[in-house]
């Protein structure tokens, strides 16, 4: 089930999103900072300017400040954007020489300018303007008192200009946004091309073609390409497996079914009754080796095939020691010592099916009937470790050689031999049943010692 | 006569009822004869019925103190005294106005969107033409200069000019020709030597020159000058030649108007096309739009005397007028030239 949860669009998107956002944020308090900073610092040397030409004006006159107040100052005040203006020239004492700011300025800033040029943004009946104060010593014939120009003027110029060099900030900001945007889809799209192109690869190949992928891919992608090639391979293995299962069991079948069709040919030639009723022994025992080779294909493609395993809590050395007197009851075993080894005192349990149980150990033993000399002996035992249980199945056997103990549990494998009557698919079934229970198989064999065979359970913990 | 038909033919108009409920009042403050502005009021009595206008025609002086102190402040303020019309609304005073009209006025002639130049009236030299007989008239101040100085017996008490001190319109004309050249004050010593006699305003000099007592006058308004002159045919009407000062009377909405919208509707009326139209038209103040077609039109002006018309610029340079310090310099310096010459 493949759930889509959003789009790398809208991810990336809302990445973009919030970085531009911070940033962003950062960003235009500065501007708006610094955009109102330069403004102040142009029209700032606008009242300086008009400061310096009221004070190139004054002269002294009788023991007083005389000024012939400049026409150009107030133009330099007022600047283009016609800002009311304000001045003051204040003796001294701190009066009021001449000027039309009616007393705004106190003291403590009279007290300020004596120490250099003042600024300052203060409001003059109810609306803000910018004032600017410094002090003049001049030389007059009789005083040589300071005096002080004080001149200032509404903002509507700053403003204007700051909101200028901020909203051309913002939109500077905003196309770059905006481009960045789009760069970014275009971005997308260029980046999700090789996405597109092993899409495609995957849609036009057939439903059986499962050779491996041959795509260039970025470096981001080669994990996914290669986890597709692994499964790919996965399934080729699993086709070429059920594949060769198929074309050995027709053939497993196909063998006795041609005997059977001999055998009873011959038998129709013959008028003799003898020969009827040796070949009609010779169909009853190939039919029923043929039963039970159909009955061990069938359970393996069950095992192989059947849908999850209903375990169960089991004492496996009960199951084990049913299934062993069970056996040693049967005409196969007469020939054989077939006993049981050490069983642990306590219940051994594990998490098991105790029908898939049985079969492994029947299984198991059937082999070692079938595939060691009369008279043998073939033990069954139980070993509990710290947290595993070990079923081991062992014979006196003539065992197998080295290169064969891989592959003895692949179906139809007779550990290399041909004269027994065995199908080849019992230690395949024990396998599939070992991997039903988590359980680990191992075989080991030396020529002349007889096969050891173990089976390691993992172990339900002790009930408290 | 014209004045009383339009009132009679609005009576008529009107329910007397609605005339008298529903009309709003607007007060209106200005330094502007009325008589001059007659026909303007009645068009735009005519074109706002629902507005009761009062136009009240009073002194410079006293128009800007019921400005800056009577309460409920007037509506609309209008004067000549340039310097302290722009003083009033740099402290303040004015509200903008910004209708299509305000917006459309040259740039050159209004302050802030607040204040508005909305006439264009020469300055000019008077003469009777008993002094043309006696010498060339003059054409330029350089002129009259001239003639002040070599018939100065012939003119002496019979010149005629502002008095700075008394008058706010004659105190920045003087200011704005002493900025213009220092041969000013030669000038002001001359006429100081023919022991010149200063006026109040243009209707005393007018009548100075009417009844003969006086033979030249310097100054005056070209606006009442010319309208007079075309009654008074012993009097011509010059405008100086190199150089003519251009007056502008300025009108404001005040900030504390009680009735501001009927405010902002007069002075829109004063600034549009039929506004200008009237003042080009039928009154001697002269229209500042280039567009307006009339006899009275700065455009007109312009083609009679040429490029020498400087119009009193209306911008914050105007309030070094009114700074108390300069205007003491100024009249201190008025007073030893005016007597320097004496004998």
């Amino acid at each position: 089930m493949i759930i889509v949860d959003g789009t790398l669009k809208r991810r990336l998107a809302v990445w973009l999103l919030a970085t531009v956002g911070v940033l962003g944020a950062f960003l235009l308090i500065e501007a708006y900072t610094s955009a109102h900073r330069a403004a102040d610092r142009a029209y700032d040397s606008q009242l300086e300017a008009a400061g310096l030409t009221i004070a190139e004006a004054i002269q002294w006159q009788d023991g007083r400040p005389i000024v012939e107040m400049p026409a150009a100052a107030f133009q330099i005040l007022a600047t283009n954007q016609q800002e009311r203006v304000f001045y003051a020239i204040l003796d001294a004492t701190g009066r009021e020489v001449t000027g039309n700011l009616d007393g705004t300025v106190t003291p403590e800033w009279q007290r300020a300018a004596q120490t250099g040029p003042m600024w300052m943004t203060v409001q003059h009946y109810g609306s803000p303007i910018r004032l600017h104060g410094r002090e003049l010593t001049s030389a007059g014939w009789e005083s040589l008192d300071p005096v002080q120009i004080w001149v200032g003027h509404t903002l509507s110029g700053r403003d204007a200009l700051a909101s200028d060099l901020f909203v051309r900030t913002l939109t500077r900001f905003l196309t770059m946004v905006l481009l960045a945007g789009l760069l970014m889809l275009l971005a997308i799209r260029t980046a999700l091309g090789p996405v597109r192109r092993l899409r495609q690869l995957l849609r036009q190949r057939d439903a059986d073609d499962v050779s491996p992928l041959y795509a260039r891919v970025p470096g981001e992608l080669y994990d996914m390409a290669d986890a597709l090639n692994a499964l790919l391979a996965r399934q080729r293995e699993g086709r070429d497996a059920l594949l060769r299962f198929t074309a050995d069991a027709s053939h497993q079948l196909k063998t006795p079914l041609a005997g059977l069709q001999s055998t009873s040919e011959l038998a129709l030639q013959s008028e003799r009754p003898d020969d009827w009723r040796q070949a009609l022994e010779t169909v009853h025992r190939s039919a029923a080796r043929t039963s039970r080779l159909a009955g061990q294909l069938l359970s393996l493609a069950r095992l192989r095939h059947a849908e999850e395993a209903r375990l169960a809590t089991v004492d496996l050395s009960v199951v084990l020691r049913d299934t062993v007197m069970e056996w040693a009851e049967r005409d196969i075993a007469q020939h054989h010592d077939l006993g049981l080894g050490s069983l642990p005192e306590t219940p051994v349990r594990i998490q098991g099916e105790s029908w898939s149980l049985r079969e492994m150990i029947g299984n198991l033993i059937d082999n070692a009937l079938r595939y060691t000399p009369p008279d043998s002996e073939i033990t069954l035992s139980l070993e509990r470790q710290a947290d595993t249980v070990l079923l081991v199945i062992m014979d006196n056997g003539p065992g197998v050689s080295d290169d064969l103990l891989g592959r003895l549990h692949q179906p139809f494998e007779r550990g290399g031999r041909q004269d027994t009557q065995g199908s080849g698919l019992g230690l395949a079934i024990v396998d599939s049943i070992a991997r039903r229970h988590d359980a680990v198989l191992s075989v080991h064999s030396a020529p002349g010692h007889g096969l050891w065979i173990g089976i390691r359970f993992p172990l339900l913990p002790e009930e408290t | 006569m014209r004045r009383w038909l339009t009132g009679l033919v609005l009576l008529c108009l009107l329910p007397l009822g609605t005339w008298a409920q529903d009309r709003k009042p607007l007060v209106v403050e200005a330094a502007l004869d009325r008589q001059v502005v007659a026909p303007l009021l009645d068009a735009f009595k005519r074109a706002h019925p629902d507005i009761a206008l009062q136009y009240h025609d009073r002194s410079t002086l006293e128009v800007d103190r019921r400005a800056r102190e009577v309460r409920p402040a007037p509506d609309v303020v209008i004067s000549s005294a340039m310097p302290w019309q722009l003083a009033r609304v740099n402290e303040g005073l004015a509200q903008p106005v910004d209708s299509a009209e305000a917006r459309d006025w040259p740039a050159w002639a209004k302050w802030r969107n607040e204040v508005f130049g909305f006439t264009f009236e020469p300055i000019v030299t008077v003469y009777r033409l008993d002094l043309a007989r006696h010498m060339i008239p003059p054409t330029t101040h350089a002129d009259l200069h001239t003639i002040l100085t070599t018939q100065q017996e012939l003119l002496r008490g019979r010149v005629t000019t502002y008095s700075p001190g008394r008058s706010g319109v004659g105190y920045t004309l003087f200011q704005q020709d002493a900025r213009y050249s220092p041969r000013f004050w030669d000038l002001v010593a001359a006429m100081g030597a023919a022991e010149v006699n200063l006026e109040d305003n243009t209707q005393a000099m007018l009548d100075g020159l009417t009844e003969g007592r006086y033979w030249v006058g310097y100054n005056l308004l070209g606006s009442y000058a010319m309208h007079w002159a075309q009654d008074h045919p012993k009097l011509i009407v010059q405008v100086p030649q190199d150089y003519a000062l251009v007056m502008m009377r300025m009108a404001f909405v005040h900030r504390d108007a009680p009735h501001p919208t009927a405010a902002k509707a007069f002075v829109s009326f004063l600034l549009g096309i039929e506004g200008q139209r009237i003042l080009a038209g039928s009154t001697p103040l002269f229209s500042v739009l280039p567009g307006v077609i009339g006899p009275y039109t700065a455009q007109r002006l312009r083609d009679q005397v040429g490029e020498r018309l400087y119009p009193i610029p209306i911008n914050a340079s105007l309030l070094a007028f009114v700074d108390p310090l300069r205007r003491k310099a100024f009249m201190t310096r008025w007073n030893r030239e005016i007597r320097i010459l004496e004998p």
